[in-house]
Order: C-alpha cells, then structure tokens, then sequence
C-alpha cells in the first residue's frame, strides 16, 4: 500500500493540511488538548444523560439532565473541527488504520442512534418522565448504545497509536 | 534517585507494563482516559450547574454522582502509578508531572468542598459567592489538569534512564 490514492492526493495539496504539517510542533499538542476537554465534555454530560436513562441517579428527571447535552454537543463540535486538523495532516495514518476505521463506524453507529432518539418519538416520551421514573426499555437500548458506542470512540481513539499502519507516505 | 529509578524500572511489572505485553500499556492508558473522562466530565457538569446551567436540576441529587467520580478517581490513582511503574525516569524527572499531580490535589479538594458546602440542602448555597468560585476553581483546574496531562508526551527529557527522549 505504497502508492497514494487520489482522494489522499487531494488532501495533501488543501491548505489545511499544509498549515497542520507546517506547524505541527505546536499544532498537534494544542489540538489533542482541545480533543481531550472536547471529549471529556461529551462524555460528562451526554455519559451522564445516557446513565440517568439507564437508571443511575433517579432522582434528577430525565429533560432536566439533558439540558447539558449542548455542551456535549459542543465538545464534539471541538472534536470533529480538532478531527480534521488530525486528519488533514496525516490522513494516510488514519484511513489505513484499523482503529480508525472502527473508530469511524463507532461515530457512525451513534450518529444513527441519535437519529433514531430525536427523529422518533423517543424523545418526547423521554421529556414527560419525572424524577423517580424508571425509562422504558426502548429508551435504555438507545442510552446503552449511545454509551457504549462514545466510550468505544474514545477507546479506538486512544488505541491509534499502536495500530499505526507501516507506511508513512 | 538514579539507583531507585533504576530499582523500578528493573522490576518484572515494569517490564510488563512497557511491553512485555503488547497490550498492557495501551489497556492502562485507556482505561485513565475512561476514568478521566468522567472525572473531569462530571464535576464539569456539576459546576456548570453551580453557575446556573440547566437551573431545574436539584442540587442535592448531584451528590449521587459522586461515588462514580470517587471511583474513577481511585482507578485513575490505580492506572497513574501504574504509568509511573512503567516508565519512572519519564515522569519523576518532568517537573510537569509534579504540577499535575498538584493540580489532581487541587482538583480533588475542589470536588470534596463543593460536595459538602454546596450539594446539600435546597441550593440556595449555590448562590454564594464562595460557591461560584469553587465552581469556576474547579473548572480552571481540570483545564489545567487536561493540558498538563496531555503536554507529558511533549516535555518529558528521558524515556527511561540512559534514553533520551524521542520527540
């Protein structure tokens, strides 16, 4: 896998890229800070919604637990911008690397699970339990993937590293 | 300090941790970052509540997270001497190392604090200025603890003793 296919041709001549591999002494360290805060948002507010459902802390309702989903959903904004810097400047080390790649479908899995939460009526059902309320299975599937899958993003994140492929175009 | 650092890293864990094990060092790793995660995550959470965020909220049933935080905390003290074990000379000759253990110091005392001043009752302890600034001391501090952290890779001058460092 030595040649460079067309689409990382692509990247590699974007001023993102040039701009990430220029300066990437400071670049690369400041934009992992920023997937780490990123991350951590996600996973402490979005990870504590998805536990509520689950059944942790049932005294706090549901809907008032999810008004910090925004502040997830920020971190993950940090992190799909941070991602790309990432990406632009080494994409081969992403694309052909197998966690990457499961890394990716993680992302994928819970972006249909988010759709399947807001885009159905799971999310008005979740708006009128109260506090105490034990959620009903469909909802707990949807928080246990939602869980499960983030903190298998953050596992195959982390494990880039080691699974780097061999060639370094 | 040589002879000591040299006492670790010659020890059978040690030399497990660094890859005897293709896989313990990458488990350990991630597993903080888990940890951290949830840690730093939640009291953010807790202090974003204190200064007003998402106001329906009760107070006092924010006490309930913290055996989870209290747990990922012992796993990550667990994970952390863990790394130490691994590679001492890496850590203990960074002076950074010693300001994020600070900063773990200072962030733990933080969560103690707003957990007993602030957590309990109605919320209306939430109000006080002593409360915000323990909020926004907390939050500073997990910033500061995420940086330090991940600027470990970058500053360390020694891989192991004898073996300089390669970025």
């Amino acid at each position: 896998m030595d040649e460079i296919a067309p689409w990382e041709q692509f990247v590699r001549g974007t001023a993102l890229h040039h701009f990430v591999y220029t300066y990437e002494p400071w670049v690369w360290p400041t934009c992992e800070i920023i997937h780490y805060l990123g991350l951590s948002l996600l996973l402490g507010t979005v990870g504590l919604f998805d536990l509520r459902v689950l059944g942790m802390v049932r005294a706090i309702p549901p809907r008032t637990i999810h008004r910090l989903v925004p502040f997830g959903v920020a971190g993950f904004c940090l992190n799909v911008v941070t991602g790309i810097m990432f990406f632009s400047g080494h994409p081969d080390q992403y694309f052909y690397n197998d966690s990457g790649r499961l890394k990716a479908l993680f992302m994928a899995i819970a972006g249909i699970n988010i759709l399947a939460f807001y885009g159905t009526g799971a999310f008005a059902e979740m708006k009128t339990l109260p506090s105490g309320a034990d959620a009903p299975m469909r909802l707990k599937l949807i928080a246990g993937i939602s869980l499960a899958m983030w903190i298998g993003v953050l596992i195959c994140g982390r494990f880039l590293t080691w699974f780097r492929p061999p060639f370094f175009h | 300090m040589d002879t000591f650092l040299s006492f670790i890293e010659s020890s059978d864990l040690s030399m497990w941790i660094r890859g005897e094990s293709m896989l313990a060092f990458p488990t350990i790793i991630t597993v903080h970052t888990i940890c951290m995660g949830l840690l730093a995550g939640t009291s953010s959470a807790i202090d974003l509540r204190i200064l007003g965020v998402a106001p329906a909220i009760p107070m006092d049933s924010l006490r309930r997270f913290y055996p989870m935080m209290w747990l990922a905390l012992a796993i990550n003290a667990v994970t952390g001497v863990l790394m130490v074990i691994g590679y001492p000379t890496k850590q203990l000759t960074n002076p950074l190392f010693y300001i994020k253990l600070s900063l773990v110091g200072l962030g733990v005392w933080l969560v103690y604090r707003i957990g007993m001043e602030v957590l309990g009752g109605s919320g209306q302890k939430a109000e006080t200025a002593r409360a915000k600034w323990l909020a926004w001391g907390s939050l500073a501090t997990w910033v500061g603890l995420i940086i330090a952290g991940r600027l470990l890779e970058y500053t360390h001058k020694w891989e192991l003793l004898g073996v300089r460092a390669l970025t």
